[in-house]
Order: C-alpha cells, then structure tokens, then sequence
C-alpha cells in the first residue's frame, strides 16, 4: 500500500501532466494533417522553441511568468512566418513534398537553436517551489500547479473545438478540408492562424515542461516521436483518439520508468504500439471506412 | 446474361454515427438494364455507390452481386468481381498520360498481374486500350498528361478506366457532372451504345433528368435515405411523391 | 516525375564505361578510391529510394536502418570468421528483408503519411537498440573487420578491388530497377502514386505492391550497407543514424524524383559535396535543413528534372 502511494500514485500523476503535453503536441498535428494535409515534422521543434524562448525571456524579463505568456506568441509569429514563406506555396502538391519540407525545417529549428543556445543542457528554475502533503505522500507544488493547469487548458480547448463557430467548423474540417471551401471562409488565413495555433500549444507545453525536464536542441526529437505514435495509435482523423492515445502513452511511459531504464522504456512503448496495431489495426478510433 | 438477377440491394441501411444515410433500401437491377438512381441533394445516392463499391459496410442489410453477398469484401475484391465505378469527382491518375491511365486499368485483368513475373513483365494490352480511347474519342490524346484533358474528356476517361477492367456491372456516379448541355447529350448517347455493345448493366446516379429519362430501363428515387418510389421512367415521372420531394423544399 | 524511364539511350552504358576507367585517372589516389566507393554506395541508395519515393510516392525516414542493418550482418559474419563476399551479402538479404517484411507490414496497410511516420519509427527503436544495448557492441559497433574474400583464398583488400565490387553492386542494382519500372509492377505502383484509392478500386491490392516496392528498395539498400561494412572494416551505430536517411532523402530530391539516374548523380553530389562541407560540422545540419527546404520550394525536380521542369507541370 506504501509503495502505491509513495512510489506508484505521483508516477501516475505525472503521465497525466506528460500525457498533457503530449496530447496538446498530437492535437497539433492531427489538426494540422488535417486542415492543411502536410504531417509537421518541425512539431517537436516548435515545442522546443518554447523553452529555449522561454529561457531568452526569462533572463530579459526575471519573471517565468511574463514568459509563459510572451513565448507561446513569439513561436506562433514563427509559425505563423513559416506557413506562410515555406507551407503555403505547397499545398497544391504531392502530400511527399511535405513531409520533406517539414523534416528540412525541424533540421533548421534544432540546429539553429544548437547554434544560437548551444548543446548543453540548460535548467529553468521551477517557478513554484515546495511541496505539499496529498494522499500519504508530499507531491511537489509546481507539479500540482501543472496538472491545474493542463486541465484548464484542456477544458479551454474542448470547449474551443465544441462551444465557438471556429473551433466547430476546424472540427469538421478536419475530417473533410474541403467543406471549407462550401463555407466562404478565408482559407488561407484559417490556415495560417491554426498552424500558429497549435506551434504556440506545442511552444506553451515546452515552456510549462521545461523546469521538470532538461532543456536541449533535441528535446523536441524524443516528443515528435511519442506524439507520432500517439497519432498512429489514435487515428489520424480523430482528435478525441489523439487525447485518449496521448494520455495512455503518457502514463505508460511514467510507469514504466519505475522499472526500465530510458532506451528500453522507448522500445517497450515501440511493443505496445505493435501489439496495439496487430489487434487493432486501425488504432482506437480509425475513421470509419476501408481506405484510412 | 440479359434478364437475370445481377444485383440486389436487399434492405440496405448505412448510418454514420447519429447520421442515417440510408434506410432500407430494396432494389434488384437485372441483367443488360440501365437503372438510375435520382433524388435530391444529400438523399443519399452516393453513399449507396460506397456501399455497393466496398468503401463503407451497409449497417444493416446486404447487398448481393450475381448471388453472392458482397459484405465485407474490399474495394479491390469487389472490382474483381466484375463491379466498375466512376467517381462524382474525376478520379483519374494525373501525371500520367491517357493512354498510360487505361492501360494500369486494363493491366489489372492480365494473367501476370499480382504474380511474381510482374516484376520484369508487362502485358501488351495495347489494342484494348486503343480501342477504348478511340469510343470516346480520345485516340487523339493518348500522350497527353490526363490532368491536362478537358474536364470531358476527362470525365470520359473516367469511364474508360472503368469499363478496361471488363466488368459486368458498371456504377457511374454523375457521368455528365459539369457538362455543357451538349456534351451530355453526347456523352448520354455514347454511354448507353457502349454499353449495349458490351452487354453491361448500368448503375447510374444523375442529377440531370433528361438524361435520366432519356436511357433509363428503371429508376429508384431516394429521399432523405429512403427509396420512395421505384419504377419506369413514365411511372416516375407522375409520380407524386417524387414530385412532391423535388419541390418541397430540397433542391435539385 | 515522368511515368515513362527517362532513357539516354547512350547514357548508362558510357557513365558505366567511364566510371569503370575512373581509377586509372592519374589523380586516383587512395583516398579517393575510397570517396568514389561510398559516393557510388550512396548513389546506388538514393536510386533504390526513389524507386519508393519518385515511383511509389512513399517516403521512408527509416532507410538508414535497411542501411545499417545491412553493415551489421556482414559485420557479424566477418567477425565470426566466415570471410566469404556472398555469405555475407546473402546473410544482409536474409536480415534485411525480414526486418523490411516487419515494417512494410505495418506500415504499408493504411495510407501512405503512416509509412513515413511508422519508417522512422521502426528506424529509431532499431538505432536504439544497436547504440545503447551492449548486444552489438554499443555505440563502438563492431570494429576491426577482416578482410572479405571474393573466392577462397581471393580477398578484397585493395581500394581498386572494392571500387569495381562497389560499381559491379551499381550496375546490377540500376539494371534491376529499370527493370522494375518498365514492367507491369512499376507502373502499378505510379498509378498507386497517382491516386491510391483509384487503384484499388481498379482491383489492385494496394498494400501488395507497397510492401513490394519496400522490400526491393530495402533489400538493394541492405546489400550497399554490407559493402560499406566491407570497405570500412567496421559497422556503427552512426550508420542508421535519422540524419543519414535525411542524407538518402537529400540525395534522391538533388537528383530528381522518379528519373532512378538523376538520384544516382545526386548521391554521387552529395558525397562529395559533405566530403568538403562537413569539416564546417557546426554548420553542416543547417544546410542541408536548408538545401532540404530550398528543393521543395523552387526546385522540386532536381538537378536532372530541370530540364524537363518546362515541359511537365507542377
């Protein structure tokens, strides 16, 4: 009962935080792929770029605070540049050409940042330290305060994608991109706007993450990889299947650190997704119909 | 071949979620008829072609092609079989010439496809090809690139694809879609030659009534999901219920 | 990307012929006998890529793994003491092509962004478990190969002798795939590139002929990573690094998707051309991020295709 708690119960709280920003990188992509039709490969650098912004405004501004707020814009502005300079003229294309350009970008974001921040390991100091005792066990207060705010910001976005006329028509547009067009809406504009969208969820979770995890260029790498199998597991169509997959894989991977070291936790999840596709094939929530 | 049962359509329902598309439809096409499907916007005659062609799995009820249930079975299966569809929104293979897209089709049906000897193998179907491009017209362009045709000539294409796998039913979903007036009086008249010479029976689901009523053996209207009238083409035409779903407030 | 193979009629065979004269050129030294090796190598690579990237249409982030797997059993062979050039090679086949079997499996069953997302999945977990698991020597790899032996008693030791074994592998794997292309199979798989679903729903099995095209292209990519462990004496880790497939990638776009010769040039380019730029380290990734980006958007045919980038539409 001690080891549940002590050991067991904070290991699953954080799957859940993890869980959370892996679910708000896969919601990004699985918007992405299916609003604009291109899988962003620089999605992990992006989230990387939170950080690294984080930290350039930490040491302007001393406050974490002010640069939880300013760094998710800033690498929305980059989004935002970057569709509209590199994505945009591609559209018309063969799908292959995306997937290029955005593997040629993420190499651009990791090795820019390596040489403007350097490839060491760099620390931000947890904005709220202590802890406090929950359930039998003391559980620190900037974990806490994540998992608040993971579930508000959770909250903030079902209710964007149910509740508002914009996030109901991105919905349905994600599963057919060409009913906007029926709609009279500004396409390109959409577009542009939802990629610098989801590049400043991507850059909020990096930042948010940030003080519990080490900050390097390749930080991203290892998160684009957990979010691909997320959407693979969830159903590319689907965003309720990317949240469900984001949150299974998260915890999976907290628990599984308990008993394995860091190379085998990646090739036990890598088992799972086999064992998932083998039974189901089309992931848990497959769209309907032969040809997903 | 002409007269007997070639496909029944036996209380078919598809819903997709909260959705119904289609319910309970129940018709039988026999052989060497042209059968068209009508109805207004959304009543669901695609759907229908998805369901008959593989794409999706009836929710309820079955459909049976020369007796044998098509549950279940795959695109490519079901085109084995001897089904052809064209699509409402030409489908064809871009980068590649005319000529090149029907000869992938036709190359289905050859004894070496799907066998190991594929691999340095190419069958010579050349004379089929030909022949088809040359019913519609289009001998002309077999080197052009088929994102460069016309969108007739395109949507004729469409067809040629379809009829070079040899099938025995063909599923042509909005053949004239986007067609000037004379075109389709062309393209109506070619379709029902050709396919009276190759024996085919014919699915057809068409917005235009002249078409319709011009080479159509039997009609089915659907509404809202549901056959609500099934008959020759005078029967439908007074028919009040049809009437009555054209203009009451959904439109064509 | 033209369905039809662009042939210059005298152009293989003289680029052949000529290529096979190249160590007699006064210039030849060791030391690029050696970088002629690995640009053929990586050019025989990038043309076996584009046999899934320029025909197919599907673009594979995990190549480097086929690669890597490849350099492994030859090395794990040569180790052991078993020295002969074929077991070797036909021990790759057997590796790689079980491998390749497992991931075009899963990969090849949906549509084509989940063979791009699954390639470079299956390409990571195998880098992991060669660079930090102990099984095959960690991030060392195996190092200090034996020489191979083309027959009993004939090694392959002098650079000349691995040049011509590298060019013999080039010639064979360029006649294999214009083979491929110009049968039945290669244009199912442009149609297949074309429009997926328009070919399955002309009655072709869709996943078939993917998982065809992989493995070809896997297994020819396999037989150049067992020939680079020969040359170099050595397998690594490195090899199967996600940065080398990006290489493949780079290689193939330079040269020009669906032409099997312009990926060839490009392989060759862009050996070179790292043999020179990459002493700048540093700054290497960024480039090729860079070239990477700059191909798509304005020259998306490549070096071969510009002439044709007239003619063909985007």
């Amino acid at each position: 009962m001690d080891y549940l708690v002590a050991t067991l119960l904070p290991q699953l709280l954080h799957g859940l935080v993890f869980g959370a920003a892996l679910g708000l990188l896969a919601l990004g992509l699985t918007v992405i792929f299916g609003l604009l039709g291109v899988m962003n490969f620089a999605h992990g650098e992006l989230y990387m770029l939170g950080a690294y912004a984080g930290i350039a405004l930490i040491s302007v501004t001393h406050s974490f605070w002010i640069a939880l707020v300013l760094a998710p814009l800033a690498v929305g502005v980059v989004g935002a540049i970057t569709e509209v300079a590199t994505l945009r003229p591609i559209y018309r294309r063969e799908p292959l050409y995306g997937l290029i350009l955005t593997f040629g970008l993420a190499l651009v974001f990791r090795e820019g940042a390596r040489q403007i921040w350097g490839g060491d390991m760099r620390r931000i100091a947890t904005p709220v330290r202590g802890s406090t005792p929950l359930l039998g066990m003391t559980y620190p207060n900037y974990r806490l305060f994540l998992l608040a705010i993971s579930t508000v910001l959770l909250l903030a976005i079902w209710l964007f994608f149910t509740k508002t006329r914009a996030g109901v028509v991105v919905r349905a547009a994600v599963q057919d991109a060409q009913m906007l067009d029926a709609l009279g809406v500004n396409v390109p504009r959409v577009f542009t706007l939802t990629f610098a969208g989801s590049a400043a969820l991507a850059a909020l979770a990096g930042l948010l993450l940030a003080p519990i995890f080490t900050v390097y260029p390749q930080m991203g790498v290892e998160m684009i990889l957990l979010a691909f199998i997320v959407v693979i597991l969830g159903g590319m169509g689907s965003m309720g299947g990317s949240v469900v997959a984001a949150f299974a894989i998260g915890i999976a991977q907290s628990l599984l650190t308990l008993w394995l070291n860091p190379q085998r936790v990646a090739i036990a999840i890598f088992a799972i997704m086999i064992f998932v596709l083998i039974v189901r094939p089309r992931g848990f929530f497959g769209r309907e119909g032969v040809l997903e | 071949m002409s007269g007997e049962v070639v496909l029944e359509v036996d209380f078919v329902s598809r819903s997709f979620g909260a959705l119904t598309a289609l319910s309970k439809v129940d018709f039988t096409v026999r052989g060497g008829q042209v059968f068209s499907v009508i109805g207004p916007n959304g009543a669901g005659k695609s759907t229908l072609f998805n369901v008959i062609s593989g794409l999706h799995a009836p929710t309820s009820g079955r459909v049976r092609f020369r007796g044998g249930d098509l549950t279940g079975l795959t695109p490519e299966a079901i085109s084995r079989l001897g089904i052809a569809k064209t699509f409402q929104i030409t489908n064809v293979f871009p980068k590649i010439s005319a000529f090149e897209n029907v000869r992938v089709a036709a190359q289905s049906r050859a004894r070496v496809s799907g066998r190991l000897s594929s691999l340095w193998r190419s069958p010579d179907v050349e004379r089929e090809v030909m022949e088809l491009l040359s019913a519609f017209g289009l001998e002309s362009r077999r080197d052009e690139l088929a994102e460069n045709l016309s969108h007739g000539e395109q949507r004729y294409l469409e067809i040629c694809l379809a009829l070079a796998t040899d099938p025995t039913l063909l599923l042509l979903d909005e053949p004239t879609a986007g067609m000037t007036p004379g075109e389709t009086k062309a393209a109506t008249t070619l379709i029902r030659r050709i396919a009276g010479d190759r024996g085919l029976t014919l699915l057809l689901i068409e917005h235009d009534m002249s078409v319709v009523m011009g080479i159509s053996d039997r009609i089915a209207v659907l509404h809202f999901g549901e056959k609500i009238a099934e008959g020759a083409p005078d029967e439908i035409r007074n028919d009040p219920a049809v009437i009555e779903a054209y203009l009451g407030g959904a439109e064509d | 990307m033209s369905s039809a193979p662009r042939t210059l009629p005298w152009g293989a065979p003289a680029a052949f012929a000529a290529l096979a004269l190249l160590p007699l050129a006064p210039f030849m030294s060791k030391y690029y006998l050696l970088l002629a090796f690995d640009a053929l190598v990586f050019g025989a690579i990038a043309m076996s890529l584009d046999l899934l990237m320029g025909y197919t249409g599907l673009v594979s982030f995990g190549h480097a793994a086929f690669y890597g797997l490849g350099a492994y059993a030859a090395a794990v062979l040569l180790e052991r003491g078993v020295l002969s050039l074929w077991a070797c090679l036909g021990f790759a086949l057997v590796v790689v092509g079980v491998y390749a079997f497992v991931v075009a499996y899963f990969a090849t069953t949906r549509r084509g962004i989940y063979f791009a997302l699954l390639t470079l999945i299956f390409a990571e977990v195998v880098y992991t478990f060669f660079r930090y698991t102990q099984t095959f020597g960690g991030s060392d790899g195996i190092q200090g190969l034996p020489e191979a032996m083309l027959l009993p008693g004939v090694p392959i030791d002098t650079p000349i002798k691995k040049y011509y074994l590298v060019l013999a592998y080039l010639i064979f794997g360029y006649v294999v795939c214009r083979l491929v292309v110009a049968s039945h199979f290669g244009r199912v798989l442009v149609a297949i590139r074309e429009n997926e679903d328009r070919a399955r729903f002309l009655g072709y099995n869709v996943p078939r002929y993917k998982m065809g095209a992989c493995m070809i292209s896997a297994l020819l990519t396999g037989l150049g990573g067992a020939l680079y462990a020969i040359r170099a004496s050595y397998a690594t880790p490195d090899l199967m690094l996600w940065t080398e497939s990006g290489e493949f990638i780079i290689s193939v776009m330079i040269g020009g998707l669906g032409t099997l010769a312009g990926p060839i040039v490009g392989g060759v380019f862009f050996t070179l051309l790292r043999d020179k730029v990459s002493s700048y380290v540093d700054w290497y990734f960024i480039v090729i991020g860079l070239v990477l980006v700059a191909i798509v958007l304005f020259m998306p045919r490549g070096l071969v295709g510009l002439r044709s980038a007239f003619r063909l539409r985007t």
